[in-house]
């Protein structure tokens, strides 16, 4: 279900009209809680990639489809793991100069998430027809680049502060989960400024939101971040079994 | 009214036939770990379809299995299809194995319906050359022919005529199961209505009130009807659409492309003036100038994708067709014609909560950019097992896929041992398609290694090249053999996680002495 009735009546009195789910801990970044249809938001920061596959996974619901332009690099492994139905998801590859504009209107038409790699081949009356476009037929925008390359104005950029990695240390444990602070700038009802912490990922590779032991771990002293790895310091790999480097090896 | 006198010729267990299997020795066919199809010696010892692979064979240990493969069954089912244009010119194939004709033209020159059935037998059995049975039955209306073949063979006859009018009393006692529309009768038996009979007596009214436009069809059919009202039936609009082949295409996945793009655009204009197809015609032309026709009919309205199956089949069949049958040159021009349109009434099954129109939109536009950027530029994603972020999914051409269906690969429980090497989710969201070289150093500026037995030369400290910095957490190394066995395709790996002081994190793997930026945790 992409809607339920409760948030039916919740449209009537909303602004902007129809919505997407937002993930909860990220709630508190837009109006109403939810995502408005038909905006162009930017993701910016180290993290706005992970960021935006959060969106697009709670945003989907069971219903909707998802198509990034010009993504080669986009980790879909990742963005599986922070919740994106990748049955749900269509890659295009990246356009030839003159195609570009044409792509980008073909799938307003038909997805409700169009996730844009940068591009210098769109000019300004072309991006401001295409957001006009993607408004009337309800498709979010998500510029992966932060909008740097779309000469129209963005409905808002999220922009993400990493602050700190845990489970990770010295030569042990492996990258767990990242403390971010996500700030959101924009216009319309997105033009309060705001600001929220979160696990992106969270220790089950989705978003969650930050509790307090995070944050005192991310702004305490080292000390702080040595008890953590005394607590999880167990090397997660095995050591290597020297048995079987009886004979001696080159190099990797 | 009942409806047209039609014949149908069933080919029983076709998807085992096709493989040629003998029908004496016990063979499943089996379709995403259930068994679809089985030899009569199979069934013997009580494997059924719609039994698990486990269940199958513990009813039969000595039983082989057969993964099913319906273009085969396709393309080795033209020969059959054609063996009855001698009978009649009008052959419509419902799927691979069963095929109808209108039976009064030809039982009217063959001298009766029995003299016909004859004629069918002496076509149809020297293309099967003993490998499989056929049989025939001819009754008012497609549904109630087909049952008749059904009960044909199980009682072992090989013909069955049920007489003109007869087509009602026959249906009345077979079980409602039959019209298999399980949604449907699953609802109908716990009402009590256990047979096509009882179904057959409620005021039709009231069926669609209850279960509008599917139980108004399966109400048709137990009555026996046909499914479509006949005034329903209109002449179909000039809505061929045709595709050159330029060169002449003689394989057949530039066929199957074109297929495609025919069948969406046939879809797409049915539905601009409110129609759906119940029949296509498909027509194709060689380079020499042979022509080629045969119809597919659906019992329901054909989907775009259903309608790029048939017409892939179809030429899968023309092309690969052995002896005397095979064209001469390639194809150059396939249309495809709406024989026969219904009004479209929107889609099948929405009142059991079928899809929502969006996947239709989706492929809809998909072709379209197809069209555009070339088969290859469109791609969905599928999980592999693999070790590196890059080798964990590929990209497959949406034009290889259903997007209407469930694609299970597209699921992350789709590769479900557990990958040993593998470092722990979470992965990493940006991968570079070319790994980019970098160096990293020790604290006093040397290069840092990695030995045989997978440990660094010294802790790393500085980041230099593709991405610079200082070092500020790190994890590793996790050393990875792929391939060992192959001394060709062998490959031996190490990989790091490392922190920068811009918070940054990034996955790098060192192979030949050479490290590189695999990916980064964006």
């Amino acid at each position: 279900m992409l809607l339920s009735a409760s948030d039916l009546t919740d449209l009537a009195t909303a602004e902007g009209g129809p919505s997407l789910a937002a993930p909860e801990a990220l709630a508190s970044l837009f109006p109403q809680g939810r995502l408005a249809r038909g905006i162009s938001i930017g993701v910016m920061g180290s993290g706005g990639w992970s960021l935006a596959m959060a969106l697009v996974g709670a945003a989907l619901g069971d219903d909707g489809w998802m198509v990034g332009v010009g993504l080669e690099e986009l980790g879909l492994v990742a963005a599986g793991e922070l919740g994106v139905r990748l049955d749900r998801t269509v890659m295009i590859e990246t356009p030839s100069p003159d195609t570009w504009a044409t792509v980008v209107a073909a799938v307003i038409e038909a997805f409700d998430i169009i996730c844009l790699g940068p591009t210098d081949y769109i000019g300004h009356r072309e991006a401001a027809r295409l957001s006009a476009r993607a408004r009337e037929a309800q498709a979010l925008l998500l510029h992966l680049d932060g909008g740097r390359s779309w000469p129209h104005a963005l409905d808002a950029v999220l922009t993400v502060h990493p602050r700190h990695w845990s489970g990770i240390g010295a030569g042990h444990g492996h990258l767990q989960s990242r403390l971010v602070t996500i700030t959101s700038t924009g216009r319309r009802s997105m033009a309060k400024p705001r600001q929220v912490d979160v696990l992106l990922p969270g220790p089950d590779g989705r978003l969650a939101p930050a509790i307090a032991d995070d944050l005192v771990a991310a702004t305490g002293s080292t000390a702080s971040c040595e008890n953590r790895e005394l607590v999880g310091g167990e090397p997660d790999m095995p050591p290597v079994v020297p048995g079987r480097a009886g004979t001696s090896r080159a190099g990797i | 009214m009942a409806g047209l006198r039609m014949a149908v010729v069933w080919c029983p267990d076709w998807p085992a036939v096709s493989w040629g299997v003998p029908l004496d020795e016990p063979v499943a066919v089996m379709a995403a770990n259930r068994v679809v199809a089985t030899t009569p010696a199979a069934r013997a010892v009580g494997v059924a379809r719609g039994q698990r692979r486990r269940e199958a064979q513990g009813r039969c240990p000595e039983l082989s299995l057969i993964a099913r493969d319906v273009d085969r069954e396709a393309r080795l089912f033209e020969p059959v299809a054609a063996a009855l244009d001698a009978i009649t010119p009008r052959v419509e194939v419902t799927g691979p194995g069963l095929v109808g004709f209108p039976a009064r033209g030809p039982a009217r020159f063959f001298g009766g319906e029995q003299a016909m059935a004859a004629a069918v037998h002496g076509q149809v059995e020297p293309v099967l050359a003993r490998r499989g049975h056929v049989r025939v039955a001819i009754a008012d209306g497609v549904f109630a022919a087909r049952l008749a073949a059904r009960a044909a063979a199980s009682v072992g006859q090989s013909t069955q005529i049920i007489e003109p009018g007869g087509s009602s009393s026959f249906l009345a006692d077979l079980p409602i199961a039959v019209l298999e529309m399980p949604e449907l009768t699953d609802v109908l038996s716990r009402l009590g209505l256990c047979t096509l009979g009882l179904f057959a007596e409620i005021p039709g009214a009231d069926v669609v009130g209850r279960f509008g436009r599917d139980g108004q069809q399966a109400h048709r059919l137990a009555q026996g009807e046909d499914d479509h009202p006949p005034d329903l039936r209109r002449p179909a609009p000039d809505l061929a659409v045709t595709w050159a082949f330029e060169p002449p295409a003689e394989r057949v996945d530039r066929c199957a492309f074109a297929a495609r793009s025919l069948a969406e655009e046939l879809h797409a204009d049915l539905l601009a003036q409110g129609l759906a197809c119940t029949r296509v015609c498909i027509e194709a032309e060689t380079e020499t100038g042979e022509q080629q026709m045969r119809l597919w009919r659906h019992q329901g309205t054909l989907s775009a994708a259903a309608l790029a199956d048939r017409a892939r089949w179809q030429l899968d069949g023309w092309l690969n067709q052995g002896g005397g049958g095979r064209p001469s040159s390639g194809i150059v021009r396939v249309t495809l014609i709406p024989d026969e349109v219904v009004p479209a009434s929107g889609r099948q099954l929405t009142l059991w909560g079928a899809r929502g129109s969006r996947s239709e939109d989706v492929t809809r536009v998909v072709a379209r950019l197809q069209s555009i950027l070339g088969p290859d530029a469109v791609a969905v994603p599928e999980y592999r097992g693999g070790l590196s972020p890059s080798e964990q999914l590929r990209m497959v051409p949406a034009a290889a896929v259903d997007l209407d269906e469930e694609r299970p690969a597209s699921v992350p429980q789709w590769v479900d041992e557990p990958w040993p090497g593998r470092i722990p989710a979470p992965s990493p969201m940006l991968v570079q398609p070319d790994p980019q070289p970098i160096e990293i150093l020790d604290i006093s500026g040397v290069v840092v290694a990695v030995s045989g037995r997978g440990e660094l030369s010294a802790a790393p400290h500085q980041l230099r090249g593709a991405a610079s910095g200082t070092i500020v957490q790190w994890a590793g190394p996790w050393p990875a053999e792929q391939r060992w066995w192959d001394p060709l395709t062998a490959r031996r790996r190490a990989r790091l996680q490392v922190v920068l002081d811009d918070g940054s994190a990034h996955l790098l793997a060192i192979e030949h002495q050479q490290w590189s930026i695999e990916a980064t945790y964006h």
